[in-house]
């Protein structure tokens, strides 16, 4: 239980989709200028994402691991298929995204059209690939928990969109300098997001791997310097010797 | 203009129409309104539905700001001789606090760093305001301020002045200057300092004025926070007198939670702060504290836990250590940056105080969470205000669903409406 609460929390905020490893920057940046259509992409990652990821899981976990064959018969347990993850796991992408395509045109056609090219693009989406890539990396041990994973990652991304959507539709009646107007500002914002988010940077793991080294001084920095220069003084001086002899 | 029966103002007052249409008619209307009030109230930025002018609220915030500073000053300098000659027996406020010397360490600290965040900051705002042709904005007049007092001492000038430069340009100008930018330019500054010199603005020596000079000598002198001493394990020898009135080690303005709600009470009365996310953030950090507190009292956690420390700090206690008071007064009720909706706000403060503490808790690497959890929460408060908005219409276009329209006519009787005048 604890584990899937630290899992949850972690993949929203710590390793956010977007601030954390800026996976998924096409459609958050490209459909974010109003909340509602944002909202629409951002419930259509988190079904994809929620739905991939456990497939994916038991398609590692049954086929592509190293050994994973096994079940086959003990002739097949020293099968390694894990280069053909990026084509599988792409492969269920797709099929899903296509899944869901069709169910949004059914079911809501003004979010469909609104949508619009990005809709079939989530398939080509880093975020809904990356989600699957760290499941593997990640060595996600249950298929709950990669349901989870793909659920709370989804929920980080969520949120990430949801956010610049609302700024950037506070900031339609900003002065911002003409260079800057569309992408500029939005890649601006999104840095700036980036920012506020560091606060879960090495949080859990009481910041052994993000974080600022605490202890050090300059000062003891510095005289380090100072020695390590004597040393190496220290050294060409034997050098020269050395050689002069 | 040679008339000499004219006064000042008046002569301030020509030389304003000189100037109109001028290339520096910008930065002479700076001075000329920072020294009298205008006869024209502002009409762009956050401000749009006061009465008075932009300024006059910069200037309140200011005036709220200037018993902290005073205070930041002399605590510079009894900071500096305690941890030289360790702290006074019997500490008396007139012998050992508001002596000249303290303030004169004070003077040498703390003042460069104003004069530096003023005047990079104004020239940035002067070149933008210059170029783009319009007025120069008093957001800075702020901002300027509180940078100072939420650095560590000993902070490099030209870091500072870079920070500045950063947090001016990028917080604030790209978005179109005052009003219009998405993250406290103030914080902003903090934050860029944090994440660049790391080694400046955290640890034990960074504190105390010269901690970092008499470093690895024979006369090394050092002052942690009380966060810093909990996020390590250790105890920590201030009374609650101290960390109340504030004569303890920490960032240069935050330490006195007296003064600062002297200035947030000040602030409240004039209208210019909103209390709602003050009271809401205050009840959100005393939520988590007492949510922490439950968990230890339960015993799920133990001591060898690496949290623990700052779990068992008394929850109250959040709220007179670090920064956490200073930045629910001076930063979190930013006008232009925070939940603009009243029912917002509550959220938003909320958020605030219990995001604090829990980064604080949970995040050692960071002992001061409270600049960055006003940060995200700057992030998602155009989120909130819109659901709120969203929430408001709906609301509303129910009632006017259920409602029967009965209009009065001249005589006060209620008259049934026809179809064809709805």
């Amino acid at each position: 239980m604890l584990e899937h609460v630290e899992l949850f929390f972690r993949s929203i905020f710590i390793d956010n989709m977007v601030f954390a490893v800026f996976l998924g920057m096409c459609s958050y940046l490209a459909v974010s200028k109003k909340v509602a259509t944002a909202v629409g992409l951002g419930a259509a990652v988190i079904f994809v994402l929620a739905v991939t990821v456990p497939l994916n899981w038991l398609l590692d976990k049954y086929l592509l691991q190293d050994g994973a064959l096994a079940w086959l018969g003990p002739e097949y347990a020293d099968y390694n298929l894990s280069f053909l993850s990026f084509i599988l796991f792409i492969a269920t992408i797709a099929t899903m995204v296509q899944l869901v395509e069709i169910v949004v045109e059914k079911f809501s056609p003004s979010l469909y059209n609104s949508l619009g090219i990005f809709l079939p693009l989530i398939a080509v989406n880093c975020a809904i690939l990356g989600g699957s890539l760290f499941m593997q990396s990640r060595q996600i041990e249950t298929l709950g928990l990669a349901f989870n994973y793909g659920v709370s990652s989804g929920i980080g991304w969520f949120l990430a969109i949801l956010a610049i959507a609302a700024i950037r539709e506070k900031i339609r009646y900003s002065n911002v300098p003409p260079p800057l107007r569309g992408l500029g500002i939005t890649f601006i914002i999104t840095g700036l997001m980036g920012i506020g988010f560091q606060s879960f940077g090495g949080m859990l793991t009481g910041g052994d791997d993000a974080a600022p080294p605490v202890e050090e001084n300059t000062a003891v920095k510095t005289e380090e310097k100072k020695e390590i220069k004597k040393e190496i003084e220290e050294k060409e001086v034997s050098y020269n010797d050395v050689i002069n002899k | 203009m040679s008339d000499k029966r004219l006064t000042f103002k008046k002569r301030l007052h020509i030389l304003k129409h000189h100037y109109r249409d001028k290339k520096m008619a910008p930065a002479f209307n700076a001075f000329h309104t920072f020294l009298f009030a205008p006869d024209e109230t502002t009409h762009s930025g956050s401000h749009v539905r006061a009465a008075d002018d932009l300024k006059r609220t910069m200037n309140t915030v200011i005036m709220a700001l200037v018993p902290v500073l005073l205070f930041s000053m002399f605590n510079a300098g009894y900071q500096h001789f305690s941890a030289i000659n360790g702290f006074p027996e019997n500490f008396s406020l007139w012998n050992d606090f508001l002596t000249w010397e303290n303030f004169w360490v004070g003077i040498t600290t703390v003042l460069p760093l104003v004069i530096v965040s003023y005047g990079v900051g104004l020239i940035v705002e002067f070149i933008f305001a210059v170029i783009k042709g319009h007025e120069v904005e008093e957001g800075y007049l702020v901002t300027g301020m509180l940078v100072p007092l939420i650095v560590p001492i000993d902070t490099p000038l030209w870091m500072l002045a870079v920070a500045v430069v950063f947090g001016v340009v990028i917080g604030k100008e790209v978005f179109g200057g005052t009003g219009m930018n998405i993250l406290n330019p103030a914080l902003t500054i903090r934050a860029f300092l944090f994440f660049a010199y790391p080694t400046w603005m955290s640890g034990d020596k960074v504190w105390v004025h010269e901690a970092v000079d008499l470093a690895g000598g024979p006369d090394a002198i050092s002052g942690e926070t009380i966060l810093g001493f909990l996020a390590q394990g250790h105890e920590y020898s201030y009374s609650i007198s101290d960390m109340f009135f504030g004569f303890i080690p920490g960032s240069v303005g935050e330490t006195s939670t007296f003064l600062i709600l002297l200035g947030g009470l000040f602030l409240i009365f004039s209208k210019i702060a909103s209390w709602r996310i003050m009271l809401s953030a205050v009840i959100g950090s005393l939520v988590m504290g007492l949510a922490f507190n439950g968990v230890v009292d339960q015993g799920w956690i133990t001591e060898t836990s690496k949290f623990y420390g700052l779990m068992s700090f008394d929850y109250w206690k959040h709220l007179l250590v670090g920064g956490l008071a200073f930045g629910i007064v001076y930063m979190a009720t930013d006008p232009v940056t925070g939940a603009q909706t009243n029912r917002g706000k509550w959220i938003y403060g909320f958020f605030i105080g219990f995001m604090s503490v829990m980064i604080r808790v949970f995040n050692p690497a960071y002992p001061e969470g409270v600049f960055l959890a006003i940060l995200l929460m700057n992030v998602f408060a155009p989120t909130i205000d819109h659901y709120v908005i969203r929430g408001n219409i709906k609301r509303r276009m129910k009632r006017l669903k259920n409602a029967t329209i009965l209009p009065k006519d001249s005589e006060g009787a209620a008259k049934e409406l026809k179809a064809e005048t709805i």
